[in-house]
C-alpha cells in the first residue's frame, strides 16, 4: 500500500490547491468585489479548512478508507454508489475542462499557430504517466514542482513591481463589505476542489494519532501559503492593470509575464514561465485523473492501467468539445460554482454529521 | 511468428532469475561429484598445459607417494619452494616425527607440524580441490588419501597499486584499486580498521568461478539493502562473470533507464566514504572497478576531491558541475526553440546578429544541431579508443578544421558551432562517465521536441524526465533523494552544497532506512 508523508501531503495539497488558480482567480474576484477583490482570496481559501478537518475526523474513525468508501458504509450501498457516481462525473468533467484551459493558455500566449490537440496530448501524456506511476511519485513530483511554481509566481510579481500604478487599490471598501461576500463565494469552489481531492487521497495518508495532528497543521499551512500567494497575484494585477482591465484579462498573469523587461536585455520571458505553469496544471489535472480513478474503483471496483487511458480519452473528448475562449471559461466557472461547490459543501458535512451521530448512538 | 515473439520477449524482458548462457549440454557436476583422489584430479586437469603435477615421495615409516598440483603462473614459486618443497623434501629427514610418518597420518602431521604457512587447510571434496587449484592455491595429495592439503600460495603478476585513470584528483590520496581482489580488500581494510566492516565472499559464474566480495559496515548499512544485494546476486546464474558490468546490468532496478543506478569507483577512499554513508560495495576479482549501491542522482555530480577541498571551493565546483550538466543537456534544445519559435526572448540587436549569421545556411536550426552533434559523437567515439597522441589530433582536426570548413562553406552558422562547443565542453564537467553518457543520449529527444514544439516540447520533455527520475529507485532508495522525498539535512549537508567538516555532525541520511523495500518503483 502506497503511503505519503505529512510533508509530501503538504506539497501535494498545495500543488493541487494552487493548480491553475492564479491564472483565473484575479478576473473572477475582481468581477465580484471590484478593486477590493484581493481581500476575498485568503478568506475564500480558509473556508476549506473546516471541511478538511471534517475529512480528518472521518479518517480517524475509518482509517485507510476514502470518503467514497465511507459513504457506502454510512449511507448504504446504493446511496454510496450514487454519491460516488456524482463524484466521478463532476471530477471527470472538470478534469477535461482543465485540459482545455491548458491548451487555451498556450495557444493564446506563446504558440498561436500550433493546433490545440498538441497541447492537450502533451498535458494528457504527462498526467497519465504521472498517475500511472502512483501516488508516491505524484507526491514527489509536487515536492519538486510546487516550490518552482512558488518561485516563478514570486518572480512574476516582483518583476511587475516597476509597472505598479499608485492608487489603484484605493479607496478601500468603497462599496462596503457586501461585495467581499460574493468574492469569497468565487474563491470557495477552488478550496472545494482541494477538499474533493482530500476525500479521495485519504486512503494514502498516515493513520498514526501523532501524524493526524501534523496533517491538520499541514492543511493550515497549505491554505495560508496558497491563499497568500494568490492574494499577491491578484493585488499585483489590480495594481498594474487596474480593476477594469483585470476583469477583462482572463489570464492576467500571462500578460504580466509578457511585460517583463530587464534593462532591455531580458524580455518576453513568458515562454519560460509557461513551462512552470504547465507543471502546475499537470499537478491539478493528475489530481482530477486520480479522483476519477478512485471513484471508478470505489463504485465499480474497476482498476488498472487501461482505465487511466479511458479516463484520459474522456478528458480529451471534453477538452476538444470546449475549444477556447469565453465559452470555455464560463463552463469552468459554472462547473466550479454550481456543481463542485454545492456537492462538496453538502456531501462532506452530511457524511461527517452522520458519522458523528452513529458514533454517538453506538450504531 | 510465435518464435519471433518468444525471441523478442527474451531480448526485452529481464527474467527474475537471470540464467544467462547456461550451457545445457555440458556440465562438470559428474566429475565434481567423484571421490577425491590425486589420480582423478590428474585425469580431469591433465589436458591443460599450464597445470603442473609434481610427483615425489616422502620417506617416513613407509614410503608415501605425493603429488603437488599448481597452475603455472598463478602461484608464488618462492613460497612453493620455501614453504612446501623444502620442508617436505629437504628438512623432513631431520624432523623429530619423521619416523612415525605413515600414509594414514601424513596429512594431519604435515598440517600440524611439518609445513609452515598461514593458509593451510584440508579439503575432502573434489570440487573444493579443483577450485583451489584453479584459483592459484597449491594442493598436495598423499597417495590414495580421500583428503588433500590446500596451501594458500597465490601469487601472480599484477600491476600493483596505481593512481586511477578515471578518477584523478589534485589534492588527495593517489592509490587506486587493482585487478586483484585481495589487494583491493586490503586497501579497504587499511581505510576502515573497525570490526564492523564486513567483507563477505561469494563466487559467480559457473565456468569462470569469479570471486567477489560484498562489503558493508554493520549497523550503518541498512539490513534491508544488504539482504537485497545478496538476494539479487543470488538470482544470477551465468556461465561467465568477467567484469563488474555483468553484475551491474543484472542487479540494477530498471534496465531500460539511461541513468546509472549503481555507482562505481576505482578509489579505496571513495569506497570507504560510501560505506560510511551506509552503502554496500561489490568488489569483483579481475577488475579495479568497485560497484556501490544504492546510488542516487546527485552523487553522480559529486567527486571525491570535494571532500579534500575547502567547503566554499567544493560548493562552487558543485555549482559549476550542475550548471555544466544543465547546459550539456539543454543548450542545443534551448537554442533551437528560441531561434525557431520564441524569437521574442532574444534582444533585438542579438536577434539581428543571429539572423545575419544564419543567412544562407540551408539547414534548419534542428537539422544543423543534429548534424553537428552527430559529428561530435562520432569524433568522441573515434578519439576514445585511439592512442592518446592520435586521439587529441582527431579532436583538433574534427573541432577546428571540419568545424571551420563547415562554417566557411555556409553549411552551418558560427553561432551553432559555439553552442555545440559549449555543449561538448559542459559535458566534460559531468564527473561521472555513466551520467555523461545518459545526458548525451537524452539530448537528442530534447532537441527533436524543441524543434517541433519549442519550449512547450522542452517543458513536456523535462517533466517526463522528472517523472522518470522520480519513479526510479536504486535498491529501494528513491533516485532523486534527498530532493524528493525531501531530506533537508542531507540536502544542505552534502548534496548540492558540501557543508564544512565541522558542520557535518551527523551522518548524512541519504538513505532512509524507513523507505519501502526495493523493487517497488514508486509503488507501495
Amino acid at each position: 500500500m502506497e503511503k505519503i508523508s505529512p510533508h509530501q501531503f503538504m506539497t501535494l495539497g498545495a500543488g493541487v490547491l494552487m493548480g491553475g488558480t492564479f491564472l483565473l482567480l484575479a478576473s473572477g474576484v475582481t468581477v465580484a468585489s471590484g478593486r477590493d477583490g484581493w481581500m476575498t482570496v485568503l478568506p475564500g481559501f480558509t473556508m476549506g479548512i473546516p471541511y478538511a478537518l471534517m475529512v480528518f475526523s472521518l479518517l480517524e474513525q475509518y482509517p485507510r478508507k476514502n470518503l467514497l468508501q465511507i459513504s457506502e458504509i454510512l449511507f448504504g450501498k446504493w446511496i454510496g454508489k450514487i454519491m460516488g457516481l456524482i463524484y466521478i462525473l463532476i471530477t471527470g468533467y472538470y478534469g477535461g475542462l482543465l485540459l482545455a484551459i491548458l491548451g487555451d493558455i498556450f495557444e493564446r500566449s506563446i504558440m498561436p499557430f500550433t493546433p490545440l490537440w498538441v497541447f492537450y496530448l502533451g498535458g494528457l501524456v504527462l498526467a497519465i504517466y504521472l498517475v500511472g506511476s502512483g501516488i508516491e511519485v505524484f507526491a514527489r513530483f509536487s515536492e519538486v514542482v510546487f516550490p518552482v511554481v512558488v518561485i516563478a509566481l514570486i518572480l512574476s510579481v516582483a518583476l511587475a513591481i516597476p509597472r505598479i500604478e499608485q492608487g489603484e487599490l484605493l479607496p478601500i471598501l468603497e462599496e462596503g463589505i457586501t461585495p467581499l461576500f460574493f468574492g469569497v463565494l468565487k474563491v470557495m469552489p477552488f478550496a472545494m476542489e482541494y477538499i474533493l481531492f482530500l476525500a479521495g487521497v485519504a486512503t494514502f495518508l498516515p493513520t498514526e494519532k501523532q501524524e493526524f495532528g501534523q496533517l491538520r497543521t499541514e492543511v493550515w499551512r497549505t491554505t495560508f501559503l496558497v491563499g497568500v500567494l494568490n492574494m499577491l497575484v491578484v493585488i499585483i494585477q489590480i495594481l498594474v492593470f487596474g480593476p477594469e482591465e483585470t476583469v477583462r484579462l482572463a489570464n492576467g498573469i500571462l500578460v504580466l509575464g509578457k511585460m517583463v523587461e530587464l534593462s532591455r536585455t531580458v524580455a518576453g520571458v513568458e515562454s519560460l514561465f509557461m513551462g512552470v505553469w504547465l507543471g502546475a496544471m499537470v499537478i491539478k489535472m493528475s489530481a482530477f485523473l486520480f479522483m476519477v480513478l478512485w471513484g471508478i474503483e470505489a463504485v465499480f471496483n474497476l482498476k488498472g492501467l487501461k482505465w487511466n487511458f479511458i479516463v484520459g480519452a474522456v478528458f480529451l473528448g471534453i477538452a476538444l468539445g470546449f475549444t477556447r475562449g469565453p465559452y470555455m471559461l464560463r463552463e469552468v466557472s459554472v462547473t466550479e460554482s454550481y456543481l463542485m461547490f454545492p456537492f462538496a459543501s453538502l456531501w462532506i458535512p452530511i457524511l461527517w454529521g452522520v458519522a458523528r451521530w452513529k458514533k454517538g448512538a453506538g450504531v | 511468428m510465435r518464435s519471433w515473439l518468444k525471441m523478442l520477449k527474451e531480448l526485452t524482458i529481464r527474467p527474475k532469475v537471470k540464467q544467462i548462457r547456461k550451457s545445457p549440454a555440458y556440465s562438470f557436476d559428474e566429475e565434481l561429484n567423484k571421490p577425491l583422489s590425486g589420480q582423478t584430479v590428474k585425469e580431469i586437469l591433465a589436458e591443460s598445459s599450464d597445470i603442473v603435477f609434481r610427483e615425489f615421495f616422502l620417506q617416513g615409516k613407509e614410503r608415501i607417494p605425493c603429488m603437488l598440483v599448481v597452475v603455472d603462473g598463478m602461484v608464488d614459486k618462492n613460497q612453493l619452494d620455501q614453504f612446501i618443497l623444502k620442508p617436505l623434501l629437504v628438512d623432513l629427514a631431520g624432523h623429530p616425527e619423521v619416523a612415525q610418518l605413515t600414509l594414514a597420518n601424513v596429512l594431519d602431521k604435515t598440517l600440524q607440524s611439518i609445513l609452515p604457512g598461514l593458509e593451510l587447510k584440508k579439503v575432502a571434496k573434489m570440487g573444493e580441490a579443483i577450485d583451489a587449484i584453479l584459483s592459484g592455491d597449491a594442493v598436495i595429495f598423499f597417495g590414495e588419501s580421500k583428503e588433500a592439503l590446500v596451501f594458500g600460495a597465490r601469487g601472480w603478476a599484477n600491476r600493483g597499486v596505481a593512481e586511477p585513470i578515471t578518477e584523478s584528483i589534485v589534492k588527495g590520496p593517489r592509490e587506486g584499486f587493482s585487478e586483484t581482489l585481495r589487494i583491493n580488500t586490503s586497501l579497504l581494510r587499511r581505510k576502515i580498521k573497525h570490526p564492523s566492516l564486513r567483507i563477505i565472499s561469494l563466487k559467480l559464474g559457473d565456468l569462470t568461478n569469479t570471486d567477489l566480495v560484498v562489503t558493508y559496515i554493520e549497523k550503518i548499512a541498512s539490513p534491508d539493502i544488504v539482504s537485497e544485494v545478496f538476494r539479487r546476486l543470488g538470482t544470477i546464474k551465468m556461465d561467465s562473470m568477467l567484469g563488474n558490468s555483468y553484475i551491474e546490468e543484472m542487479i540494477e532496478d530498471d534496465p531500460y533507464s539511461p541513468f546509472p543506478q549503481i555507482s562505481f569507483t576505482e578509489r579505496p577512499d571513495v569506497l570507504a566514504g560510501k560505506l560510511l554513508e551506509g552503502k554496500v560495495g561489490i568488489i569483483v576479482d579481475g577488475t579495479p572497478i568497485v560497484l556501490i549501491v544504492p546510488a542516487i542522482l546527485t552523487q553522480f555530480l559529486c567527486v571525491n576531491e570535494d571532500y579534500y577541498q575547502r567547503a566554499m571551493v567544493a560548493v562552487l565546483a558543485r555549482f559549476i558541475r550542475y550548471l555544466g550538466a544543465f547546459i550539456a543537456l539543454l543548450a542545443p534544445s534551448i537554442y533551437i526553440a528560441v531561434t525557431t519559435f520564441h524569437q521574442e526572448i532574444i534582444p533585438t540587436d542579438l536577434l539581428i546578429s543571429i539572423s545575419a549569421t544564419r543567412q544562407g545556411v540551408p539547414l534548419t536550426a534542428l537539422q544543423e544541431a543534429l548534424a553537428m552533434l552527430v559529428a561530435l559523437e562520432i569524433l568522441q567515439e573515434a578519439g576514445l579508443r585511439l592512442p592518446k597522441p592520435i586521439g587529441s589530433t582527431i579532436g583538433i582536426v574534427g573541432a577546428l578544421v571540419i568545424g571551420d570548413a563547415a562554417v566557411k562553406a555556409g553549411l552551418i552558422s558560427p553561432l551553432m558551432v559555439i553552442i555545440i562547443g559549449l555543449t561538448a565542453v559542459s559535458s566534460y564537467a559531468i564527473p561521472t562517465f555513466d551520467l555523461g553518457l545518459a545526458v548525451r543520449l537524452i539530448r537528442f529527444p530534447f532537441m527533436i521536441l524543441a524543434g517541433i514544439l519549442g519550449f512547450f516540447g522542452i517543458s513536456v520533455g523535462l517533466y517526463i524526465l522528472l517523472i522518470h527520475l522520480l519513479r526510479l529507485r536504486s535498491f529501494g532508495v528513491p533516485y532523486l533523494s534527498p530532493i524528493a522525498p525531501l531530506r533537508l539535512r542531507a540536502l544542505l549537508q552534502d548534496t548540492i552544497v558540501r557543508a564544512p567538516w565541522w558542520a557535518l555532525k551527523r551522518r548524512p541520511q541519504l538513505i532512509d532506512l524507513k523507505e519501502t523495500p526495493a523493487g517497488r518503483k514508486g509503488k507501495g
